[in-house]
């Protein structure tokens, strides 16, 4: 069964893969606007991939392509699976229905079974502190409240390349070190992760390799530590007066991205 | 249940829910707004216009309870791929999934007032004829034909957004051209041609003919709305299938 050999194929795996949008310019011109150019890396089983760059750089987009919601243009893109999702936070939630019922509902969107999501309901409310309120409706509940139930459906959810778009950890401040700390596990576990982040310290602390994208163009990819160094450097380059690139922890730089 | 299934039938009822809880009256407002709207229609065809006569009542509301159907499921499933943009961006989902999702949920809407229009007839007097068993085959063709409209409408909306300034328009005038407010055998013989080929005119006869005269339906008419229909829907399935990784893009730009 296990062939260890054998080099291990990629799960995904992206050459010179662009994808463009319209861009509305007056009444009836239309403008093609490339937001990935060429980018291209490969992802493995089990590992924890970094995507970093700037704003703008075609992070959003990527992830879209990654999920299978958006076909690229040109390029290609070979899968081992069609199992790959974005960690999404509320989806699909309706401020009239209780909460009982939003979870129901983000969690079939996300693929989950009824039963499964009815089965784990006790865990779910137990997870999110909101025992007593999970039949009330979320137009009732503070934001806390919605961010803690959104976490604890999402977190239910379970494709095999988990997408994860920077925020880690959601909710008032306990709420957060105890998200943030799960997610951590599941990332450092068997689970196939990419996370997208601009920030060099959200990579390094959760990834064992990265690849690095400007304007819709791979840079490099590699071991983590090298392409940060690349990443920082150029930064620094950049903004002279700062330096070096600063390097929060994970948990206050989280904390600005909720 | 196939969990795709299971999710068209919960977001629908889900998003009956929500619309229930909008408004104080709540749900009460799907049997008051269609009672309303029929009222309006019944003072100014049957007083001002003098259009009724005995029975006039029976004739506008079978018209109107079927062809609201119709005209809110295309109204509201038109716009199933485009007002789904933030779902859409987040998740994968096949497309094909979300004209159902509407469709069901009008279909549930008009299923009460149409019971309730079933029961006025009942208890109106007006009698309850054996051709009633038939209203099964009349209610499967129109929503194979609502099918088919709404989703092909919502398979091209996302590539052509101003034609939902159209469609409101439009289907105000084709009420006009269903017999609503008229009969159609009424008029000239060459003009009638025109009007079978309409399939809510014929639709809405058929209705009257198996609900008040206690007529058969006239089977190869409705024959041939549910082929069509079904052709309709295979061509939407093919669109919705193909663009299927297009419209989240289409609806974002």
């Amino acid at each position: 069964m296990n062939d260890i050999t054998v080099e291990p194929q990629p799960v995904l795996e992206l050459q010179n893969v662009g994808v463009s949008y319209k861009r509305r310019k007056g009444l009836f011109k239309r403008e093609r606007f490339w937001a990935l150019r060429d980018v291209s890396f490969s992802l493995y089983q089990g590992e924890s991939l970094g995507i970093i760059g700037r704003n703008g750089a075609g992070k959003s987009t990527l992830l879209k392509l990654l999920a299978g919601i958006i076909d690229q243009d040109r390029g290609q893109i070979r899968r081992a699976t069609l199992r790959a999702a974005l960690l999404t936070l509320r989806l699909g939630f309706l401020p009239y229905l209780t909460g009982r019922e939003n979870a129901i509902l983000s969690g079939m969107l996300m693929g989950i079974h009824r039963r499964e999501i009815e089965q784990a309901m006790d865990k779910i409310v137990a997870f999110a502190e909101l025992e007593g309120f999970i039949d009330q409706p979320l137009e009732t509940y503070s934001a806390g409240m919605r961010a803690r139930l959104g976490f604890a459906v999402a977190f239910r959810s379970n494709p095999e390349i988990l997408l994860v778009d920077e925020a880690l950890g959601v909710g008032d401040a306990e709420f957060r070190r105890k998200s943030t700390e799960l997610m951590r596990q599941k990332i450092h576990s068997d689970q196939t992760v990419v996370v997208v982040s601009h920030s060099a310290s959200v990579i390094k602390e959760l990834c064992d390799r990265a690849v690095w994208i400007e304007s819709g163009v791979t840079k490099q990819a590699g071991p983590t530590e090298e392409i940060l160094a690349a990443y920082g450097d150029q930064a620094s380059a950049k903004i002279p007066r700062r330096g070096k690139l600063k390097r929060p922890n994970v948990v206050s730089h989280i904390t600005r991205n909720i | 249940m196939h969990p795709y299934v299971e999710l068209v039938w919960y977001k629908a009822y889900a998003d009956l829910r929500a619309e229930g809880a909008r408004a104080y009256l709540g749900m009460l407002w799907w049997v008051l707004e269609p009672l309303l709207q029929m009222t309006v229609y019944y003072i100014v065809f049957g007083y001002l216009l003098q259009r009724g006569g005995p029975g006039f009542i029976y004739f506008l509301l079978c018209g109107l309870v079927t062809w609201r159907w119709f005209a809110n499921s295309l109204l509201r499933g038109a716009g199933a791929i485009s007002s789904n943009a933030g779902l859409m961006s987040q998740v994968y989902l096949p497309k094909y999934l979300f004209p159902p999702m509407a469709i069901i949920a009008n279909f549930l809407k008009f299923l009460i007032v149409f019971l309730l229009f079933l029961a006025f007839l009942i208890f109106s007097g007006s009698a309850l004829h054996w051709s009633w068993i038939t209203l099964p085959f009349l209610l499967a063709t129109q929503m194979l034909l609502i099918a088919a409209c709404s989703s092909l409408l919502a398979a091209v909306m996302p590539f052509l957004p101003d034609l939902k300034m159209l469609i409101e328009n439009g289907l105000t005038l084709w009420m006009f051209m269903s017999g609503v407010f008229y009969d159609i055998t009424a008029l000239p013989e060459r003009a009638q041609l025109y009007f079978r080929l309409n399939p809510m005119a014929t639709l809405i006869e058929n209705y009257r003919a198996v609900l008040i005269q206690g007529a058969w339906p006239d089977w190869p008419a409705l024959g041939i709305i549910a082929s069509v229909s079904m052709l309709g829907i295979g061509a939407a399935l093919y669109l919705l299938m193909r663009y299927d990784r297009i419209y989240p893009r289409a609806v974002m730009s």
